[in-house]
């Protein structure tokens, strides 16, 4: 940019503009030196803070209408200040649309939930109306939030299909049609069966050691078709890396189970000390207390423990598996996300936003972006320079996007 | 035409150092192609020209997305036809953005002042206060006014139901002594101005959870023999339990609950939802605790009412909150009466209790039944 642009040089990257889209100068570039993009992450937590308390109030006094407008923000915030190789990400959603997919998707939330109260029948029917509308939601919050999304001034896209997505989640409603399924069979639904409860432990049971793979399969319809441009990323990641990443979690959770059981003991040994100790009398009592009070942290702190131990294991294990296994043949991933680090920061930010009341939410979510962001980076044999997108994508269908709000989708980063 | 007038020399006078930069330095996205253009960026009659190599466009101000104005991070405007511009000097940007005389809005400006942020924050507390103290409940109010009687009864019929099968068994009092309590009651609610007592239908029942009273949305009341039993089945007690079930009844505080919790659910998961949705859960809990009580102290009020309306006086109320309480001690064990002012007297138990503390209501009922 400081150069002078003379003519001559503003004319070669010109000519060159459409020799990347040609195969076979594709393949050329290919070979080029790689270019490594590393992801930077900006934003500030006492800055969000402050647009995260404007925004709150903003929608409150509104009575949830200014939600749309608080989100964009936010979102425009977070990917602003996310760069990648030194280009921030932008998001470009119209939150006018976007309110009226919130409404739309309100209205029929408040649909579904009365429908419940009413009676068991009309929420059984509303329950099969949303878990077949699902997956088509799944796809068009993906569309959404992707074709909302920008680098370099490209929109990203998301190229999965109607039916991809409904083979990728109909697999997780197999358990729940099972049940219903089981108790259309049965003569009295108030009286089960001796063979239900075999049944329903079976179903439990096999939907627990079919989980890992029904994720890997949701994961991979979303990996398989995140696109930019010319590339597109796939997910290399194996049904085995999956179960194994689970299986570690679960030896995680028992290792932080014997740990609380641990702590228990010891406290329980304090209290014998202390009452052994204590003699008789006044300072027996004391003592008591004082080893009543002991063993009370120490079982709060162990359930902390138990709660918050397996959960940034399995976090950052599964983002280094994704991701480090998510690209193509010019372009990968890498992720590195530490789980020591994240569980350091999990339990400070659990502490302080306890102790502040929620106040501390904004910078510890701050904090957690940048870790999770700046373990990955981007590897890629074509020039960035070079990417070129024919036409421009469409921008998706809004209502999908609050959908996926209310369903708790993700992206995933 | 305008456009190519008074480019660097409009709003000198906005600047207090040096003069107003009237161009600036950017990057061009055409929204095809990766590559960046330098162009040169210039606000001028109510027109954003860009120019560079290969680039010359005049776009109407208003039709530009602009950026918010931010500490950190670089600044991305967006053309309406995906072609976009970034500045990595966010600071030249504003300053040339006022300079082209751009107003920032009211949110972006409180959003950049630590005096906005505490103000929000100070209306923000005493939103959700005002929100909490009137506007839940008189949503939930509102609410339940439209919701027409019908949906009650399917309720309250869905409920009974329910309790019949897995808490309650058919009454063993004798036939004539419900008649006798049914038309106790049915006397003092006739002291009522017309229209002021509900539909309501008294229902005996044999509890497996102790003596018990309680209303459902559709008017039915429930009253347990071991009630019954507990104040030697004396009427005028059993009118007053009654008339405070009555009360829930007539306010359909059943229904108010049902909108309430919802309300809070959503405000809860609005402010922390985000972090977490069982951190959330608490003061949706605590909220609603809150609201029951206040629920109980309204029907209170409304059994002072109906005792005072046929002449009975309140204290009989007071009979039966000393009965129920040396019931729960017997059941609690040989603790003795410590166990009275444990859990439910303490202010803990009060935050997440349903019911106020014994103590305020006999309190209310002995002030009430004073001349």
């Amino acid at each position: 940019m400081t150069s002078p642009a003379t003519p001559g040089e503003a004319a070669l990257p010109r000519a060159g503009f459409d020799v990347p889209t040609h195969p076979l100068a594709l393949a050329r570039s290919d070979a080029a030196a790689a270019h490594r993009l590393p992801i930077r992450f900006t934003g500030s937590g006492s800055e969000y803070f402050r647009i995260w308390i404007v925004n709150l109030l903003l929608t409150l006094v509104t009575l949830g209408l200014y939600y749309p407008w608080a989100k964009v923000r936010r979102l425009r915030y977070f990917h602003g200040n996310t760069l990648v190789g030194e280009h921030p990400l932008d998001f470009h959603g119209d939150p006018k649309k976007m309110l009226r997919g919130y409404l739309l998707v309100g209205a029929m939330a408040a649909l579904y939930s009365v429908a419940g109260s009413f009676s068991a029948v009309a929420g059984l029917i509303a329950f099969v109306i949303v878990a077949a509308l699902w997956p088509a939601l799944l796809k068009s919050s993906m569309q959404f939030r992707l074709a909302n999304t920008s680098w370099r001034g490209l929109r990203f896209r998301f190229k999965g299909s109607l039916r991809g997505a409904y083979a990728a989640m109909l697999p997780l409603f197999v358990p729940g049609l099972l049940f219903v399924a089981a108790l259309a069979a049965m003569p009295d639904p108030e009286k089960p069966p001796q063979w239900f409860f075999a049944f329903f432990l079976a179903v439990m049971l096999g939907t627990v050691l079919l989980m890992p793979w029904l994720l890997w399969n949701l994961k991979k319809y979303q990996h398989d078709h995140y696109a930019l441009a010319q590339w597109q990323t796939q997910l290399r990641a194996t049904r085995g890396a999956f179960y194994g990443v689970f299986l570690k979690t679960l030896g995680v959770s028992l290792l932080a189970g014997l740990l609380l059981l641990g702590i228990v003991f010891l406290g329980a040994m304090a209290f014998g000390v202390a009452a052994a100790l204590g003699g008789g009398g006044e300072s027996r009592g004391t003592g008591a207390v004082v080893a009543a009070l002991f063993a009370l942290a120490a079982a709060a702190f162990g359930l902390l423990v138990v709660q918050l131990l397996p959960r940034p294991y399995l976090t950052s294990r599964l983002q280094n598996l994704l991701w480090g296994r998510t690209g193509n043949r010019s372009l990968r991933f890498r992720s590195t996300l530490g789980f020591r680090r994240l569980l350091g920061l999990t339990l400070k930010n659990w502490l302080l936003v306890a102790l502040t009341l929620g106040l501390y939410w904004p910078f510890a979510a701050v904090a957690t972006a940048r870790l999770r962001l700046e373990a990955v980076s981007i590897e890629t044999r074509t020039d960035p320079e070079a990417l070129f997108d024919e036409a421009r994508p469409a921008d998706g269908e809004a209502a999908g996007d609050a959908a996926g709000d209310l369903l708790g989708f993700d992206i995933g980063l | 035409m305008p456009r190519a007038t008074c480019s660097g020399s409009t709003l000198a006078s906005d600047a207090a150092a040096g003069p107003p930069p009237a161009t600036l330095a950017a990057d061009y996205f055409d929204g095809r192609s990766a590559r960046a253009t330098p162009v040169t960026l210039r606000l001028a009659g109510g027109l954003l020209q860009v120019d560079g190599e290969g680039v010359s466009r005049r776009e109407p101000v208003g039709a530009v997305q602009w950026p918010e104005r931010t500490r950190h991070g670089l600044r991305v405007a967006h053309l309406a036809d995906g072609a976009s511009l970034h500045c990595a000097d966010a600071l030249a940007w504003d300053r040339w953005m006022r300079a082209g005389g751009h107003r920032e809005s009211a949110v972006v400006r409180a959003q950049q002042s630590w005096r906005g942020v505490i103000a929000a924050l100070v209306l923000l507390v005493l939103a959700l206060a005002a929100l909490y103290e009137w506007g839940v409940p008189a949503a939930s109010r509102a609410v339940v006014a439209l919701v027409p009687r019908s949906v009650d009864a399917v309720i309250g019929r869905e409920a009974l139901a329910s309790i019949d099968q897995h808490l309650m068994k058919p009454s063993r009092l004798p036939a004539a002594q419900q008649e006798r309590l049914r038309a106790a009651f049915g006397r003092a609610v006739a002291t009522l101005p017309a229209g002021e007592a509900p539909a309501y239908q008294l229902l005996f029942r044999s509890s497996g959870i102790g003596p018990n009273a309680f209303a459902l949305p559709d008017g039915s009341i429930i009253l347990t023999d071991e009630l019954v039993a507990l104040v030697d089945g004396d009427e005028q007690v059993i009118t007053g339990v009654l008339a405070h079930e009555l009360g829930h009844v007539r306010h359909r505080h059943g229904m108010r609950m049902l909108v309430q919790v919802t309300a809070l659910g959503a405000v809860a998961s609005l402010v922390v939802g985000d972090f977490s949705t069982l951190l959330a859960g608490v003061p949706a809990l605590l909220g609603q605790a809150g609201y029951s009580r206040d629920a109980e102290r309204e029907s209170d009020r409304e059994a002072v009412r109906v005792l005072k309306a046929a002449g009975i006086s309140p204290r009989v109320m007071v009979t039966f909150f000393e009965r129920i309480g040396q019931w729960r001690d017997d059941e609690a064990g040989g603790d003795g009466p410590s166990k009275r002012d444990g859990p439910s007297g303490s202010a803990l138990g009060i935050a997440i209790s349903s019911h106020p503390a014994d103590a305020e209501r006999i309190r209310f009922f002995e002030d009430a039944a004073r001349p």
